[in-house]
């Protein structure tokens, strides 16, 4: 069967109406889960929403956009989202990578590892961000205790009161659950790479580093846009950890653009603004998505 | 939020079981002589109500709910969430639909719940005025707003105390608890210098408390924040910028630990019972924490009045009543109210009663600081009559705080704190800050 005969032309009406029937269910699904509140959530930023709901209360246009366009408040956290963002993606997928390059090698106790390598991912955001602000506690946390341990410091350090080692313990913690996922989609990709591709470039003379290069990298591109476009997603829609973690402070040092949308939204009420910020924030995410996917395949095309 | 956590985690156990058998023996009591379990007060309504609260002490919820249903009055469905995320899951709720016949609330909430249909006015039901009469004369307008309007029952009180490690004051040399702003800095600073305690000073500064201690210092310092109407009054008093420049040098100087921005009350509390703090500045019941935790310290720990001015902040939480509108299920309603925030048929503080055995809450009412049952439920190490005066002359609820903007700026508050504790903002600049986003809240739609 050629991929032209699978054109909708060469269907029949009646193989159209029953593609359309099998893919029904998951459109409505679709539909009510995504569309639906996406069209609410934009209708609800060109009005100033009355925090009971019971109407749209009146139409403001873009005023809800060019309030919060206009509001430094808006851009500080951007900029942390920013920061955040980098961090994560950057740690998540290298470390994610690094780690299935280990568990990809023959060694004893690979099952064992593997299987650990489930745990931080089994486990959801929010007891990540509890067990990590315990963890890095300055009074009884662990973190400065292995920081003492491998005289990496000499005292005991408040990570989360300090604006600067605040962010980046937020980053760690998020991206120690990220990272095992990247490890594990990037493992299974690269359990389908045929042993006899490094094996004949050994011969050849190719080292590590070029085995790696311009075999295993390429080997691994689908999976690698993959994860690098979720975690991209994921970086921009983060909130659990660092809520539990800080709840955005201290001041406004970890509050990304979730965590100022959900006190618009939840607790101040103020639905139009809140809803104006989750648009944008929505955009950014998809636009962010969208570039990552872009820039991966334009140098994927590129001829090696 | 976390106040009431760190309670429930420090006393929850041993008061549960007490509670639990007090129940049980109510419960036994109805069960066997109904007649005598007291009046049915919501005799016109044969459904079931619904509840909901914040997850302090839920078992002792249960049974204080549970003592008015066996007296021949409907049961109660009570429903408890998380304290941290409530105000948030408590909208989204109503938002929702869901009817809920009676819930906590946080008093700078209340009436926007009112604005919002959310939550209705109590004007007008039988007893609810000699409830507001039974109250102190400046615990009132945290209920009943400038219109008149009463929006709300108490569901506890407090008045935010000095609590300080009488025997390290004695170690360093200090004669008495110190009284002024700097007093607590001098007294800290030879603390710290003569290696008593690294960091004598802890304080609840995590972003949404902020707030509360805002107004306690600055009653402290005379300066009421806002006037009756709204105005951010505080920027018109240089002794609000003193205020900050006191908060910012007790933290800059490591005289507070750097954690204090993320540090929740049970650790705070327990930093005072193990001797690694010296001053607490929170509610009065922080002392049945401090104490029960039965560290090396704990005994050690008093409680006085803040600064010399007596001038404190007086807090409390708040019950609402839902908007239903059906007669019969609303007149229930307000008789559990009534119980849960006031008094029983018997003209008793149980509910509060047993609030004070559990945790040292207290309840607005002069009667309450003087009933022989109230005073048996306090331990000795309170000075009840202290507490009393406190409520009486000695603090301030704020009125401006229960506007409907108030929460608006109440969540913007800890952003500008901390920028001022980490030496990011001036004393000036944060006057400037918090009138602004004062400002902002009062005209509508800001972040």
């Amino acid at each position: 069967m050629t991929a032209s005969s699978l054109s909708s032309n060469a269907l029949t009406r009646d193989d159209r109406r029953f593609g359309f029937r099998l893919t029904a269910p998951a459109g409505i699904l679709l539909a009510v889960l995504l569309l639906v509140p996406t069209i609410l959530t934009i209708l609800y930023s060109l009005h100033d929403v009355p925090a009971n709901g019971r109407s749209l209360g009146p139409f403001v246009g873009l005023e809800n956009y060019t309030i919060v366009l206009g509001s430094s408040v808006f851009w500080r956290s951007a900029w942390v989202t920013f920061l955040f963002s980098v961090g994560f993606v950057v740690l998540s997928t290298l470390i994610g990578l690094a780690m299935a390059l280990l568990l990809n090698q023959p060694f004893i106790g690979r099952g064992l590892a593997r299987a650990l390598l489930i745990i931080p991912w089994a486990t959801p955001w929010l007891m990540i961000g509890i067990l990590w602000k315990w963890f890095a506690d300055g009074s009884v946390g662990g973190l400065n205790a292995v920081l003492l341990m491998i005289g990496a410091t000499s005292d005991y350090h408040d990570f989360l009161s300090d604006p600067n080692s605040a962010l980046a313990i937020t980053i760690i913690a998020a991206v120690w659950r990220q990272a095992s996922f990247a490890g594990i989609l990037l493992l299974a990709g690269l359990q389908t790479l045929p042993g006899d591709l490094n094996e004949a470039a050994s011969l050849d003379g190719a080292n590590l580093w070029q085995r790696f290069r311009n075999i295993t990298l390429p080997w691994l591109r689908p999976a690698l846009v993959t994860v690098t476009v979720l975690n991209v997603i994921y970086a921009f829609l983060q909130f659990d950890v660092i809520f539990a973690m800080t709840q955005g402070g201290p001041g406004d040092a970890t509050q990304v653009l979730s965590i100022l949308i959900y006190r618009q939204l939840f607790g101040v009420t103020q639905i139009g603004l809140g809803s104006a910020l989750a648009v944008i924030l929505g955009f950014v995410a998809l636009a962010g998505g969208l570039i990552t996917v872009k820039l991966l395949y334009a140098r994927g095309s590129q001829p090696a | 939020m976390k106040t009431r956590d760190t309670a429930k985690t420090v006393s929850g156990g041993l008061d549960r079981r007490a509670f639990l058998k007090a129940g049980g023996a109510s419960a036994m009591a109805a069960l066997l002589a109904p007649g005598l379990a007291g009046r049915a007060e919501a005799a016109g309504f044969t459904g079931s109500l619904d509840m909901l609260a914040w997850d302090f002490q839920p078992d002792t919820i249960k049974t204080l709910v549970g003592e008015w249903t066996a007296k021949g009055n409907p049961t109660v469905n009570v429903a408890v969430i998380p304290n941290l995320g409530y105000s948030p899951a408590l909208q989204t709720r109503l938002r929702g639909g869901d009817a809920i016949d009676l819930y906590y609330n946080f008093a700078y909430n209340s009436q926007k719940f009112i604005d919002q249909g959310w939550a209705s006015k109590l004007n007008g039901l039988p007893g609810v005025d000699d409830m507001v009469g039974d109250m102190f004369e400046s615990a009132r307008a945290a209920y009943v707003n400038a219109a008149g309007d009463i929006i709300s029952a108490p569901y506890f009180s407090a008045v935010h105390m000095m609590h300080y490690n009488q025997r390290m004051l004695g170690d360093a040399g200090i004669a008495a608890a110190p009284q002024t702003l700097k007093e607590v800095y001098d007294a800290s600073k030879t603390l710290k210098d003569k290696n008593v305690v690294a960091s004598p000073y802890v304080a609840y500064w995590v972003k949404e408390f902020c707030e509360e201690y805002l107004h306690t210092y600055l009653l402290n310092e005379g300066v009421t924040a806002f006037d009756a109407a709204g105005k951010p009054v505080f920027a018109d008093d240089p002794k609000t910028e003193g205020v900050f420049e006191w908060w910012q040098a007790m933290y800059q100087d490591g005289l507070a630990p750097k954690s204090v921005l993320n540090d929740d009350p049970g650790k705070l509390s327990n930093q005072m019972a193990q001797g690694e703090a010296a001053f607490f500045v929170l509610h009065h019941y922080f002392l049945s924490s401090i104490r029960s935790l039965g560290g090396p310290e704990s005994a050690h720990v008093m409680q006085g009045p803040i600064g010399g001015t007596n001038h404190t902040f007086q807090i409390g939480e708040v019950l609402q009543l839902g908007a239903g509108e059906d007669p019969a299920r609303r007149e229930a309603a307000w008789d559990l109210m009534k119980f849960y925030g006031w008094k029983d048929s018997a003209g008793k503080f149980s509910v509060f009663n047993q609030w004070a055995k559990a945790a040292g809450l207290a309840a607005p009412y002069p009667g309450f600081f003087t009933d022989p049952d109230v005073i048996a439920a306090f331990p000795d190490y309170y000075d009840l009559p202290l507490i009393s005066k406190t409520f009486e002359t000695g603090s301030k609820v704020v009125p401006a705080r229960t506007l409907p903007w108030y929460p608006d700026f109440q969540a913007k508050v800890g952003d500008v704190v901390h920028a001022l504790l980490l030496g990011q903002a001036t004393p000036k600049q944060t006057v400037e800050a918090l009138t602004a986003a004062a400002n902002a809240a009062q005209k509508g739609r800001s972040l």
